[in-house]
């Protein structure tokens, strides 16, 4: 087979060191690699953003990046979002405000989401609705993403943990 | 109208007036798995051992399948298998079809002789992984001889017409005429007939999770295991397992969830058959999964493709009278639903309105382009469309107001149960209510003296206000009563749910079919049980079956998820509590009719202390087999086969099609536009949409439905259409340029509801997961001919791209300006 | 939609990576940047290369600096550095502003500057830019470096001067004293666009002295809109100088028609694109005085 090229990546906190063949798409090798099938696929040419992970803090598409460009990289996938049985922010108001049908395109929302709120911690309705704009819903008609980014943003802001644990019950008004 | 006899409909139903749970928008009990990114979808499944196939397309739309070597490919590195088209059809037969004479429009799971589409099947490669098996598509050496393409529906119907499929004799799949009361004297006494011509372009549901199955079989068993995001695993499976010659009995479907529908998850059985064949002839597993292109260029689903002629009949009051509808549909290549799309668009086809009389023409044409299939609304979105053009229309010749001549039309709310010129029935509705509410949250008064005021400056503001009708919850006649002598004239169409209540008091639905996609089933079923037994909803455990050893169950689609499921729960549960009682009755000593069930157990009226909680008796009926009589079963648990609560027969000279879609919501959407008239650009001010569909069991969740679905119907009047040229290739095969819309296109959309309970469902619960759709494509391009109206512009083809916008306002005599 | 199989290497210096490319020119050896065009193209299977030579690891190619008063953006700038970059802005506020229409932030992370500039899409922002602000292209092959005016640059659709065995290794902005503009016309959010205009306008004493204006999707490469430069030389920048200058930036264009719009929509568009780009412009102009 082709050569392999050895490649190390830091995801979610943790190192990995690998060989693998220049073709490999970043996308597949978090998922079969990895075992982290938290990053989606949706069309693997850069339209969609289901696959949207943050390279380096900044979101990028795992599925038009080959994996030996991200040799040295820090990766965060959505399995690094939640701490432990807490939920991260984006995570709860996702659910608080329906944010989500399918969950399809969730993991990569949130990891865009979460670089917006870092780059503008406060943002207007329409900054979040531009933001997300580079990433594709089909389910939801994105109104309630915008919601829960909104929603988001004062919890990020204060950058405390989860206020309140995630719980498995619960009704929310 | 002639009079029919009808069977009598089901009993009227009493609505509990003190929900606790449905009614509520808790949050979705199924939604910490997906935030969490474990969503388990079919990619992410592996099988030990499990190999990749991958499908090489047709690049030619119409062509003669001269020869295929497939040596090379077989000698690749990592390849295990390649199989032609022509070895396919030798391994597998057909595919399921419900459409007339199956036999002359044969449906495989690979193109045998020729290809009839680009991006048809013509081989698959199965190798170690999905990188090893594309470089072996490369290696495969089609010869192909180019035959002429048909493209365009209306030509292919023409004599001398280049033929889709030899043995049909022509392209014409199917054509008929259905009178439905006395159209010709409607049309002699009517004052005004108002004629268009109408073109709806092809688009389709492009869930960002494309269709797989992951197929395993073992030759020792004979038994063929299947992983599928297939909606219709419980149901239509069968068809399948026909297709691979594998007995119903070794045959074990799973469903996983479906990143997303639409309905284009609907049947999918051809990466069902190309990986059961292939695991077949390997003995290992073998997973085949659509790279996005396969989606949407070899789909089973793209959405209708009508041409229509339409002539309504109006008195000068405004009152319609009847309406002719000649429609042409474009079903591509094959058509496996046959046209159960116009069943669709008949459930519901004179909307609102009290008009007497229908005449539906339909013709079917086959041409060189993927299938039709399944696409939110299923062409009854297209039938809305059609009829509010029409109203629209007809209020411009008569000089009324488009909120009067619908007003004037609407079934009154005393009419129902009501039924339509095809022998449909409304339950019930309140067709005023929803668009007063509407006009109300729209601020319409408001937003047509902005119209007045910006037309001054030289602005186009359009105000669309459409009302339409949202059938839910098919019965299976509607794929049958087309013919006169059907193949298969089915009646059945049912949900399955058990319940059980272990020896701890927690509660576990298990569901045979509603396969998740994002509707929510899991949430449904929660806070129907929990408003069965007083308990948390984010405490139920959810299920899913597969098909062995399995319950009757049909599957989502026509909206009909939630009222089934209801109905199913609904019938549990009352074995559960017939059981309970007798149980709790005897343990407390007392008569059963003494007892009551509140607050989570069954108590002696009036004597609070006397009590038994179901964690009680539940604990008692597994675990203490002594303290009851012996004919008292161990365990509580239950099932419950819910069939569809009202269907009738359509009568045998088809003049009346029976009761087919029953619970029947309604809808007002009222998008505000502004059209830059120079570049075509179409952009939201305001849009205010209210839906009626009966009891709400989770008003945030519709919502949410209501909302995605009505920006699929902002892509399909503005953005997206599947596009073929005339040579027949699919230049839109990418999301590069089938465009779908993103965050930044949407309007803020103010939602309403309106809860008129259907008197014939569990909680008076009506299907609404469709209704966006259905409504928003007629809204827009009646707002978008309302901005136009000054220039005498009226636009009648969708999606309305700026291309289409500005060949009109050109062909207007509206030259682009320069300087302002 | 994987990639097909190649051989890769990250070399560490620019006349490494020109060695490489000599080496594997018959495996149609190409450069990797961002690869936000490459690898899709790949992915697609429409593009083959044998050998791909990243650059990631060459120093310095990342950089953002002043070459006196000419900007000169690296190889391996990305362009939501050079979005965020205070030089840019201030050197060349109209790449600064076509920035923003380039597709997406989470493309912008990953895709160059110099990068889209070699892939020479036609419908493309950075192009266009290159073209209206005389940009130079800095070339390394086997033979040594050379520049290359962006006029002689862009070829065809995805066509240049650059050969197969050089690297552009910058693009050079010289400085534009006036008022720019961007704007583009696009079907949805971060979208190619279906026309866009990139115009630079200096006016002195009420009257435009300068004007460089380039537009993307009316021709085969980004077009130099020369007619509309002279009409606006000399005028007033009133609605009618504009007019004019619309009407002759857009009287001889001959736009392909496709599937987002006719040769006639796409004149249309351009009309309404230019004449916003060039009012923007100018009034920027006004205002900088």
């Amino acid at each position: 087979m082709t050569d392999l090229h050895p490649i190390s990546l830091t995801v979610n906190g943790r190192e990995y060191t690998l060989a693998v063949e220049p073709r490999r798409l970043l996308v597949d090798v978090l998922r079969d690699d990895l075992g982290l099938t938290g990053t989606h696929i949706g069309c693997e040419h850069g339209v969609c953003g289901t696959c949207t992970v943050l390279l380096d803090g900044a979101s990028i598409r795992s599925c038009i990046t080959l994996a030996v460009q991200a040799d040295g990289a820090e990766i965060r996938t959505v399995e690094g979002l939640a701490d432990g049985a807490v939920l991260h922010p984006l995570q709860e108001e996702f659910w608080n405000k329906q944010g989500l049908q399918c969950g399809y395109c969730t993991p990569g929302m949130l990891l865009r989401a979460c670089e917006l709120l870092e780059q503008t911690p406060d943002p207007t309705a329409e900054q979040v609705r531009e933001g997300i704009a580079s990433n594709l819903c089909r389910c939801t008609g994105y109104a309630y993403i915008v919601e829960a980014v909104l929603a988001a943003a004062p919890r990020m802001r204060e950058r405390t943990p989860a206020q309140t644990p995630t719980e498995t019950t619960g009704a929310q008004a | 109208m002639t009079a029919v006899e009808r069977p009598a409909a089901p009993p009227v139903r009493t609505h509990k007036a003190d929900r606790r749970w449905v009614g509520k928008s808790i949050r979705k009990v199924e939604d910490p798995k997906f935030l969490r990114g474990r969503g388990g979808y079919i990619a992410d499944l592996v099988r030990p051992g499990m190999l990749h196939a991958a499908v090489l397309r047709s690049p030619m739309p119409h062509a003669r399948i001269v020869s295929i070597d497939t040596g090379a490919a077989e000698a690749a590195p990592g390849v295990h298998l390649v199989v032609t088209g022509a070895r396919a059809a030798e391994l597998t037969g057909p595919l399921p079809d419900f459409g007339p004479d199956p036999t002359k429009h044969t449906w495989r799971c690979l193109a045998a002789e020729k290809v009839r589409y680009v991006g048809e099947g013509v081989a698959v490669v199965v190798a170690d992984n999905r990188y090893l098996a594309e470089d072996a598509l490369e290696l495969i050496d089609v010869e192909y001889e180019a035959l002429p393409p048909v493209t365009d529906p209306e030509a292919a119907l023409q004599p001398g017409a280049a033929m889709v499929h030899e043995a049909l004799g022509s392209n014409l799949a199917y054509a008929r005429q259905f009178d439905f009361g006395d159209v010709e004297r409607d049309f002699a006494e009517a004052d005004v007939v108002v004629r268009d011509r109408l073109r709806w372009h092809r688009s389709g549901g492009q869930p960002l999770e494309t269709v797989g199955a992951i197929a395993d079989f073992d030759p020792a068993t004979e038994r063929l295991t299947v992983h599928t995001n297939s909606l219709s695993f419980t149901s239509y499976m069968f068809m399948a397992a026909g297709a691979l010659g594998v007995p119903m009995n070794k045959l074990d479907v799973h469903q996983v969830p479906a990143g997303g529908s639409f309905g284009s998850k609907l049947f999918v059985t051809k990466p069902f058959v190309i990986a059961g064949m292939c695991s077949r002839l390997l003995g290992r597993p073998v997973v085949y999964l659509e790279d996005r292109v396969d989606n949407i260029s070899n789909c089973d689903h793209h959405g209708s493709d009508r041409v229509y002629d339409v002539e309504l009949a109006v008195m000068r009051d405004g009152t319609m009278r009847s309406i002719t509808i000649d429609t042409v549909d474009d079903y591509g290549a094959y058509i496996q639903f046959g046209v159960g799309h116009h069943g669709n668009a008949l459930a519901q086809v004179t909307g609102p309105y009290t008009i007497n009389s229908v005449r539906y023409r339909v013709r079917a044409a086959l041409t060189n382009k993927n299938q039709q299939g399944a696409y939110r609304g299923f062409g009854s979105e297209v039938n809305n469309w059609m009829l509010e053009q029409m109203v629209d229309k007809a209020a411009r010749e008569l000089g009324m107001d488009p909120v009067e001549i619908r007003r004037r039309n609407f079934i009154p709310p005393a009419s129902f149960p009501y039924f339509i010129p095809s022998g449909n029935v409304y339950d019930s509705g309140n067709y005023a209510a929803v668009l007063d509410k509407t006009l109300e949250l729209a601020d319409y008064d408001h937003w047509r003296a902005e119209q007045a005021r910006a037309r001054e400056e030289g602005r186009y503001i359009g105000i669309g206000v459409i009302s339409a009708q949202e059938r839910s919850v098919f019965s299976a006649t509607e794929f049958w009563f087309w013919f006169d002598e059907p193949n298969a004239p089915v009646t059945s169409s049912p949900e399955s749910v058990t319940l059980g209540v272990d020896a701890t008091g927690t509660i576990t639905a298990t569901l045979y079919s509603c396969a998740f996609w994002g509707n929510s089933p899991e949430t449904m079923v929660a806070q129907l049980v929990a408003e069965e037994f007083d308990v948390d909803p984010h405490s139920v455990s959810i299920i899913y079956h597969g098909t062995a050893g399995g319950l009757p169950a049909t599957g989502p689609g026509g909206s009909r998820t939630t009222v089934m499921l209801a109905g199913a729960v609904e019938g549990a549960s009352a074995k559960i509590k017939a059981k309970a009682r007798k149980a709790a009755a005897h343990l407390l000593e007392v008569d059963p009719d003494d007892l009551e069930w509140t607050e989570g157990g069954f108590q002696v009226r009036g004597v609070p202390g006397q009590r038994k909680g179901l964690d009680e008796i539940a604990a008692m009926l597994h675990m203490f087999k002594h303290s009851f009589p012996e004919e008292v079963e161990s365990g509580l648990e239950e099932s419950k086969v819910f069939d569809h609560p009202y269907t009738t027969m359509p009568s045998a000279d088809r003049s009346d099609l029976g009761v087919f879609y029953p619970f029947m919501g309604n809808a007002c959407h009222v998008p505000v536009v502004e059209v830059d008239i120079e570049t075509g650009r179409v952009s939201f001010l305001a849009y205010a949409a209210v839906h009626d569909c009966g009891t709400l069991v989770n008003p945030r969740s519709l919502a949410g439905h209501i909302l995605g679905g009505t920006t699929q119907g902002i892509g399909t009047a503005l953005y997206e259409e599947f596009v073929y040229d005339e040579e027949g290739q699919l230049i839109t095969s990418s999301f590069l340029d089938y465009t779908i819309p993103t965050a930044a296109e949407m309007p803020e959309m103010t939602i309403g509801h309106i809860e008129t309970p259907s008197p014939y469902t569990p909680h008076g619960i009506k299907g609404g997961g469709e209704g966006g759709r259905m409504m928003a494509p007629a809204a827009i391009n009646a707002a978008v001919n309302d901005a136009l109206a000054p220039l005498g512009v009226r636009v009648t083809e969708l999606p309305m791209t700026p291309d289409r916008l500005r060949a009109a306002i050109r062909a207007a005599g509206q030259v682009s300006s320069a300087a302002r | 939609m994987k990639p097909p199989s190649f051989r890769y290497s990250s070399p560490a210096t620019v006349p490494d990576a020109v060695a490489l490319l000599v080496e594997h020119a018959e495996e149609d050896a190409r450069v990797l940047a961002g690869g936000q065009s490459l690898v899709p193209l790949m992915n697609f299977r429409l593009a083959h290369p044998g050998f791909l030579v990243d650059l990631r690891r060459v120093p310095g190619l990342d950089s953002i600096r002043m070459d006196g008063d000419v900007l000169v953006l690296g190889a391996m700038v990305r362009q939501s550095a050079a979005e965020r970059s205070a030089e840019v802005r201030v050197a060349a506020p109209l790449l600064a502003e076509a920035l923003g229409h380039v597709a997406h932030p989470p493309i912008r992370n990953s895709g160059t500057v110099v990068g889209s500039i070699a892939h020479a899409d036609p419908a493309a922002e950075l192009p266009t830019v290159a073209l209206a602000m005389d940009a130079e292209m800095t070339a390394v092959g086997p033979q040594g470096e050379r520049r290359i005016p962006a006029a002689e640059f862009f070829q065809g659709p995805f066509t240049t001067a650059l050969a197969s065995d050089e690297i552009l290794t910058e693009v050079r902005l010289p400085p534009f004293a006036g008022g720019h503009a961007f704007v583009e016309f696009a079907r949805t959010h971060g979208n190619f666009a279906v026309v866009g205009v990139a115009a630079l306008v200096a006016v002195t004493d009420g009257r435009v002295t300068r004007a460089a204006i380039a537009a993307s999707g009316v021709g085969p490469t980004p077009v130099r809109m020369t007619a509309a430069e002279e009409a606006l030389g000399g005028a007033v920048p009133d609605s009618a100088a504009i007019g004019a200058a619309v009407d002759a930036g857009t009287a001889g264009l001959q736009p392909a028609g496709d599937l987002q719009g006719s040769a006639a929509t796409r004149i249309d568009i351009a009309r309404a694109v230019l004449r916003d780009a060039i009012e923007r412009a100018a009034e920027r102009a006004q205002d900088r005085r």
